[in-house]
């Protein structure tokens, strides 16, 4: 008699939102079996040849996925793949491996493996743990050779998917996503990770749900089965019953329809349905997502994170460099304004250091000094290289992590000394970012020093309500609503607002839809999202009214609690675009 | 013509992956033969996964050996390769 497994719900933490059905797939778990196959002695030669043309591909391989990090510039994975490259070549292994085939007459596969084997324990002979690693790199490579020889034809991916899968991992780095073909993959479950993580961030730039926090050991055991992600809600579920599954595939279905049509609308004018104008702009980490702002209506770049561009090899870029790559980035642009943020060295992307051409005085950057005082040097060849490229289009500067008005007054002097020392005349937008209370709160000045202000929702959260953002809790679902950082941008954008002075957000707020109303009723006039998300933004601001924005902010204004506050933007959502199935997430 | 040379490795994490890609890099197209002596075992320079199982750590000795025709310009590339780190600022 056969049982039937019982459906099994595991609650994590999501990342990314959407819903996946797919089959599980364990990265770096999946082993391709080998046999050992005895080749005929005048066909060793042809095995030979296999084996090299194997390689051949996936150097080949390694290649185009260089590129493409390189293209991205966004990932520390380019220097790992020039090393995989680099044993790809190594001439001992090769001429060892050939001399094998040839001289014991089996199969290239069989070769690879036990030659494979032999280093593994030379390497596990090793007393320095950290030479013992190395040996996962060889690991990797030999899958992705074992792909080759089976004659496996994509040449982004190692191994074999099964289209739709979900990819489980204790951890995913950028170069497991980065290489991954978003149509392949239905989404990511990991045990480990934050969502402002670099690899969030692009599992995020190419719409894959994900969730982190799932005990991978619970998964494996059912790992047979199809099984469904509902990152809306932070959902696994295993052994779906086939109500679930009929349930979760109508979603998908309509979910993508209802992407489509919000799409659709993305060449209407960004307003509000009773006519109050919005401006809504894209944030950008990956340079080459500029075509996306294009696509999706975007009206300009609110916020290109620069410190990105240290992820490659964590080093900062020269002002050449630099100049090279605002500069195409502004040409890109078409003529729509972009706002770019000196570097801000906080968070997942600290221990940055300084390239210095002698090697000496190295320091560690922190947040802080790394934009101003004690690393003038670095912070003016930053502004010398936006201020050239403000040559090809509108350039705004963005200064990060001002928490007092003596900072801001020393950015902009130190970059009046550059603007001089490059004898330019024309206007470049000065903003600076409201992310830490006490900037918020000496508002009244920063407003007559700024031409725009951005605010940082994110670490405005996490320094009004003394929480860590890598360290996920249950209870951050509501974090954001907390009524003290409502009335924090109240008071922003009131004092702003009096000055003339236009006010982005740009946090993770302003990319969820529920957030929209609440935000324009506090006078925000300016959004800024991922490029993803401008055409759910967009359609939320055109179900929008503004006279009803600014009652739901009064009445958001006058509570007390943060799970409160989120109620009243979940009911008014579901009110306002009740057929959003993203966001509007009912228990079934 | 055959140079010998003793270097220091001044890298933090010893010759590891990342210094290891540059030399094999520096020596692609090396017409002399470059071996490695570290602890009493000699490897073949070129060879990217014997640097690493020569496990060097920081501040260890090398001797490098090259024999060739362009060992000059060879040797003269690895002792600064070797001295700046390979380009490693950490």
């Amino acid at each position: 008699m056969q049982t039937v497994p019982e459906e099994i719900v595991l609650k994590g933490i999501p990342i990314c939102r959407g819903v996946a059905i797919g089959r599980i797939f364990f990265l770096k778990h999946e082993e391709i079996e080998i046999n050992e196959v005895t080749i005929h002695p005048q066909e060793t030669q042809s095995e030979v040849e296999r084996y090299r043309h194997a390689m051949e591909r996936s150097i080949k391989a390694i290649k185009a996925l260089k590129n493409q990090l390189v293209m991205e510039s966004s990932c520390d994975g380019v220097m790992i793949l020039e090393s995989q490259l680099e044993i790809l070549r190594d001439p001992i292994l090769n001429e060892e491996i050939e001399r094998k085939i040839q001289s014991e007459h089996k199969n290239a596969e069989f070769i690879l493996q036990e030659t494979l084997d032999q280093i593994k324990i030379k390497f596990s002979s090793l007393s320095n743990a950290f030479f013992l690693e190395r040996y996962k790199d060889l690991h990797e490579l030999s899958q992705r050779i074992l792909g080759h020889l089976a004659e496996e034809e994509d040449i982004y991916k190692p191994f074999t998917l099964p289209p739709h899968s979900i990819i489980c991992a204790k951890e995913l780095n950028s170069i497991d996503i980065a290489g991954v073909n978003a149509s392949f993959i239905g989404g990511f479950v990991t045990e480990n990770g934050g969502s402002t993580s670099h690899a969030a961030i692009i599992a995020k730039s190419k719409g894959i749900p994900f969730i982190t926090n799932i005990n991978l050991s619970l998964l494996r055991a059912h790992a047979h089965n199809d099984f469904i992600v509902d990152s809306r809600i932070g959902k696994v579920i295993l052994n779906p019953k086939e109500k679930t599954l009929k349930f979760y595939q109508d979603l998908k279905k309509q979910m993508l329809m209802q992407l489509d049509d919000f799409q659709e609308k993305v060449k209407w004018p960004t307003e509000t349905f009773d006519g109050f104008p919005v401006r809504l702009l894209a944030n950008l980490e990956i340079p080459s997502e500029v075509d996306l702002v294009h696509e999706f209506g975007g009206q300009g770049v609110g916020l290109f994170r620069s410190e990105y561009l240290l992820f490659p090899k964590n080093i900062i870029p020269t002002e050449e460099e630099q100049y090279k790559v605002y500069r195409n980035l502004t040409q890109n642009m078409k003529g729509l304004p972009i706002v770019i943020r000196t570097f801000d060295l906080g968070g997942d992307k600290l221990s940055v250091r300084e390239s210095c051409p002698n090697n000496e005085s190295l320091s560690f950057l922190s947040r802080k000094n790394c934009l101003l005082l004690q690393d003038e040097n670095l912070f003016k060849n930053q502004l010398r290289a936006i201020l050239r490229a403000s040559f090809f289009g509108e350039v705004r500067i963005l200064f990060p992590m001002i928490s007092t008005f003596s900072e801001l007054k020393e950015a902009k002097r130190m970059l009046q000394e550059v603007r001089e020392e490059l004898n330019i005349s024309h206007l470049v937008r000065v903003g600076c970012m409201i992310e830490v209370p006490s900037a918020a709160l000496n508002i009244d000045h920063f407003v007559k020093e700024c031409d725009f202000l951005s605010i940082g929702t994110n670490d405005l959260v996490q320094y009004s309500l003394a929480v860590d953002r890598g360290n996920h809790q249950p209870g951050d679902f509501y974090i954001h609503t907390d009524p003290s950082l409502i009335k924090l941008i109240k008071f922003i954008t009131d004092r702003a607002n009096k000055e003339c002075i236009p006010v982005t957000v740009c946090g993770e707020i302003a990319c969820d839809p529920r957030f929209t109303p609440l935000l324009l009723g506090l006078g925000i006039q300016e959004l800024s999202v991922a490029p993803r998300y401008l055409p759910v933004i967009k359609n939320a601001i055109r179900s929008t009214s503004i006279v009803e924005a600014v009652e739901l902010a009064q009445k958001a204004l006058s509570m007390s609690t943060a799970k409160e506050v989120m109620q009243l933007l979940i009911e008014d959502y579901q009110k306002n675009v009740p057929h959003d199935l993203t966001y509007n997430v009912g228990e079934h | 013509m055959k140079l010998v040379n003793k270097v220091k490795v001044k890298n933090r994490l010893g010759l590891h992956t990342r210094p290891a890609t540059v030399i094999v890099q520096l020596l692609q197209n090396c017409k002399s033969s470059v071996a490695f002596t570290y602890k009493g075992e000699t490897i073949n320079a070129k060879s990217i996964l014997s640097i690493l199982m020569l496990a060097a750590q920081k501040n260890s000795t090398i001797t490098i050996d090259v024999e060739g025709e362009d060992a000059d310009r060879i040797m003269e590339k690895l002792v600064i390769a070797f001295d700046n780190q390979f380009g490693e600022s950490f």
